[in-house]
């Protein structure tokens, strides 16, 4: 007990030293929980659309490269789609950025998403927080992310230029598309406002087919028939669809690098900082093994000290962390605690075993060389 | 020389501070890379564009697959005061068959009139200058690409640096073929004869006098008589029908290139408050750990600025060296990583690394001043040990 108060004690007189120690991790572990937030909340606004919708395989054009902005279904392929065996339903979807004027929100002109999809068919939003699925033209169910921005129950938005008024009846959670506000409305709606914003349009084709397989049937299985049958398409789980979107693996191989750095960044510091501290402590040390303090006790209170350290930097990181979150609201990210806590951690835990050497070096300590003066040398 | 010499001698007591710094250079390189490929790999068509301002329809929001520019609405741009030369643009985004290669390609079709920076007059139809990215996807001289489902079939005939545009190699052809592919493979956004997307405009100064330039986000618009940015005067020829934006503002408007720039910045300068505040750590404890010493050389005669001015050398020193085993580590990373991340090393970020790691290594260090000044040389008698 003395031991740890000693360790504590020489925490208060070190202020500057563990102060600089417990900045840093704290820094460290901020940038960790923040790009961590980012990672998740990025890929939930890029893809939340596709993700949250109903169609278990979507199919894409195979020129699209998975990318329902470059993606067209011909008729003859939706035909043949529909005979593939394993396929229930196969329906179109529909997929565009528009301009349109948020009526409630005094009128403004914002970019939204507009997903069209067949009423009672695959691609309908299937997380729902509040009201009721489209039922007829001119109905869009909104992303709650949005509901501030005029995208609320009730709310009007207005297709531009001078285009149809669409009325939100429902709101969805995590539906939002390449970071923008989304409207699931029926498929007539969505070719309506395609031509409102293109009067020179040949035709509006769906951008995808989505797909409800047939009992028993799975929707892998299902996907690879159809790539096998239809020429020209690419039939997608809707996980595969997720994970495949553009951007979405580049952005999470480049963020699995950049945490991968920070996480190795955090041990290595604190590992590295409790080593060196420990062979400055050398002759303090080996003057308490001489007069009887156990090798385990020193040990212990070294272990203590890198647990309040890390536990000051995880705080001030969770502090930083809740303030800058609030800047990126946008990608609809909150403060959550669990990730912050199961982050913490895990970096205590790197944290514990880089010191593991620090330990060796306490460990080695000889007591005798007290008697001879050579404990101070280093 | 002493502190040389002590890196020289005693190089394992630096060898914590400099591993670590090198992977915060690792790391801050890498995250500068992953910005400037991002913002490059989708500015580059923008930027090489060879006008003072983009005209985009009103109703577009600066969006440039948006945006729809009629005939009378660029007869309006035209007859504009200070318009000295316009042309029109346009992109559509389309997967390519590239011969002997199973592997589609990400090319944008860009149709123009005015040659961006580097790239010929418009070429004859269906011919197309390629942006040199594409190449490492399989494309080459000669090769005839096969665009999009409809299969529009355009022949590379030269290739251009630095002119993608959101992350998908441009290849640029005249306005007519751009026409065609788009109206072929989309025909949700086909286009008449004598429509564009947007209009490039090059301005000059109006009836022989400029009276004001306005600046806006560092490029120079020129000015007209009344004192109006051309932006202004070619927006009010239209009846506000048009908004006009300088190259650097239709950069910015492009989607998410102004967000990523903002959320990497903010992680690039709290990495180096880190590298500031493990600087600072390491060196105060060297610094503790030479009490003694200083006491002793303070007591011989040294200044405290010049003992001050050995842990700076140190902490520079450390710095350099922490710096060019970073580099090397994310050169390493940039040819390990697959090719779909964005990573470019440019040498404008290396020298913007080593600034910065300079500057926190120095300030870093000033964190042992108060201690190196605190030391009494009379400390050093009895106890120089």
């Amino acid at each position: 007990m003395s031991l740890m108060f000693l360790a504590l004690t020489e925490m208060r007189r070190a202020k500057v030293r563990f102060g600089l120690l417990a900045g840093a991790v704290g820094l460290l572990v901020f940038l960790i929980l923040f790009q961590q937030a980012l990672l998740s909340g990025l890929i939930n606004q890029f893809i939340g659309a596709i993700k949250n919708q109903s169609g278990q395989v979507l199919v894409f054009n195979d020129q699209a490269r998975r990318n329902l902005d470059g993606s067209i279904i011909l008729p003859a392929q939706q035909a043949a789609i529909t005979k593939v065996d394993g396929v229930e339903t196969a329906s179109p979807l529909g997929q565009g950025t528009f301009t349109v004027t948020a009526v409630n929100d005094n009128e403004t002109e914002t970019d939204a998403v507009l997903f069209g999809y067949v009423i009672g068919q695959p691609g309908a939003p299937t997380s729902l927080v509040e009201g009721r699925l489209v039922e007829a033209a001119d109905e869009a169910v909104a992303s709650e992310k949005d509901r501030d921005a005029g995208f609320d129950l009730g709310d009007v938005v207005r297709i531009e230029p001078g285009g149809a008024s669409i009325t939100i009846v429902g709101v969805a959670r995590d539906i939002n598309y390449s970071v923008q506000p989304v409207l699931f409305v029926e498929f007539g709606t969505f070719e309506a406002a395609k031509r409102t914003r293109n009067p020179d349009a040949a035709a509006i084709f769906p951008s995808v087919i989505a797909i409800k397989v047939a009992a028993g049937r799975s929707a892998a299985d299902v996907a690879r028939r159809i790539n096998e049958q239809v020429d020209g398409v690419e039939a997608l789980t809707r996980q595969e669809a997720v994970d495949g979107s553009p951007g979405v693996s580049s952005v999470r191989t480049s963020f699995t690098v950049i945490l991968g750095l920070f996480y190795l960044v955090v041990p290595l510091v604190t590992g590295l900082f409790f080593l060196i501290v420990t062979f400055q402590k050398a002759s303090a040390l080996t003057l308490l093994r001489a007069i009887g303090a156990p090798a385990r006790s020193l040990v212990w209170s070294l272990l203590v000290q890198v647990v309040v350290v890390m536990t000051i930097g995880s705080l001030v990181a969770f502090g930083l962390y809740s303030v800058a979150i609030q800047g990126v609201s946008n990608l609809g990210v909150h403060v959550e605690v669990m990730p912050a806590v199961v982050t913490s951690l895990v970096v205590l835990a790197l944290a514990l075993v880089t010191s593991l050497v620090a330990v060796r070096r306490v460990l080695r300590i000889d007591p005798l060389l007290a008697t001879t003066g050579a404990g101070v040398a280093l | 020389m002493l502190p040389l010499r002590e890196l020289r001698r005693r190089p394992s007591r630096f060898i914590v501070a400099t591993v670590v710094l090198s992977f915060l250079a690792t790391l801050l390189l890498f995250l500068g890379g992953l910005l400037d490929g991002l913002y490059l790999g989708s500015t580059g068509a923008i930027r090489a564009q060879p006008g003072d301002v983009i005209v985009f329809s009103s109703g577009a929001r600066d969006s440039f697959l948006r945006s729809r520019i009629t005939a009378d609405l660029r007869a309006d741009v035209e007859s504009a005061d200070g318009v000295d030369a316009v042309g029109g643009v346009g992109f559509v985004l389309l997967g390519a068959k590239v011969p002997t290669k199973a592997e589609l390609a990400d090319v944008t079709v860009a149709g123009y009139e005015l040659p961006p920076k580097g790239v010929p007059p418009p070429p004859k139809d269906y011919q197309g200058t390629a942006d040199s990215s594409l190449k490492d996807q399989g494309v080459g001289l000669g090769d005839t690409i096969l665009v999009g489902p409809a299969e529009s079939p355009i022949t590379i005939i030269g290739f251009v640096d630095d002119t993608s545009f959101l992350q998908q190699g441009a290849v640029w052809v005249n306005l007519p073929t751009w026409r065609a592919v788009q109206n072929a493979n989309r025909p949700d956004s086909a286009v008449a004869d004598d429509v564009v997307q947007t209009l490039v405009v090059k301005g000059s100064v109006v009836k022989g006098s400029v009276v004001k330039g306005s600046v806006v986000k560092g490029s120079v618009v020129k000015g007209v008589a009344d004192g109006r940015s051309l932006s202004e005067v070619i927006d009010a020829a239209t009846a506000n029908a048009t908004s006009t934006l300088t190259v650097d503002e239709a950069v910015l408007a492009l989607p998410g290139v102004k967000q990523q720039g903002q959320t990497f910045d903010q992680i690039i300068y709290s990495t180096f408050v880190v590298v500031l505040a493990v600087v600072g750590l390491f060196f105060s404890l060297l610094t503790i750990e030479r009490i003694g010493l200083y006491g002793v050389l303070k007591a011989i005669g040294a200044s405290t600025p010049r003992l001050f001015a050995g842990v700076v050398m140190q902490a520079v020193i450390v710095a350099i060296i922490a710096f060019l085993i970073g580099s090397l580590l994310a050169i390493g990373a940039a040819f390990a990583l697959p090719a779909k991340v964005p990573l470019q090393l440019i040498p404008s970020r290396f020298i913007f690394t080593f600034a910065g790691l300079l500057l926190a290594a120095v300030l870093g260090s000033a964190v042992s001043l108060r201690r190196v000044t605190r030391v009494d040389p009379a400390s050093a008698i009895g106890s120089a040990s």
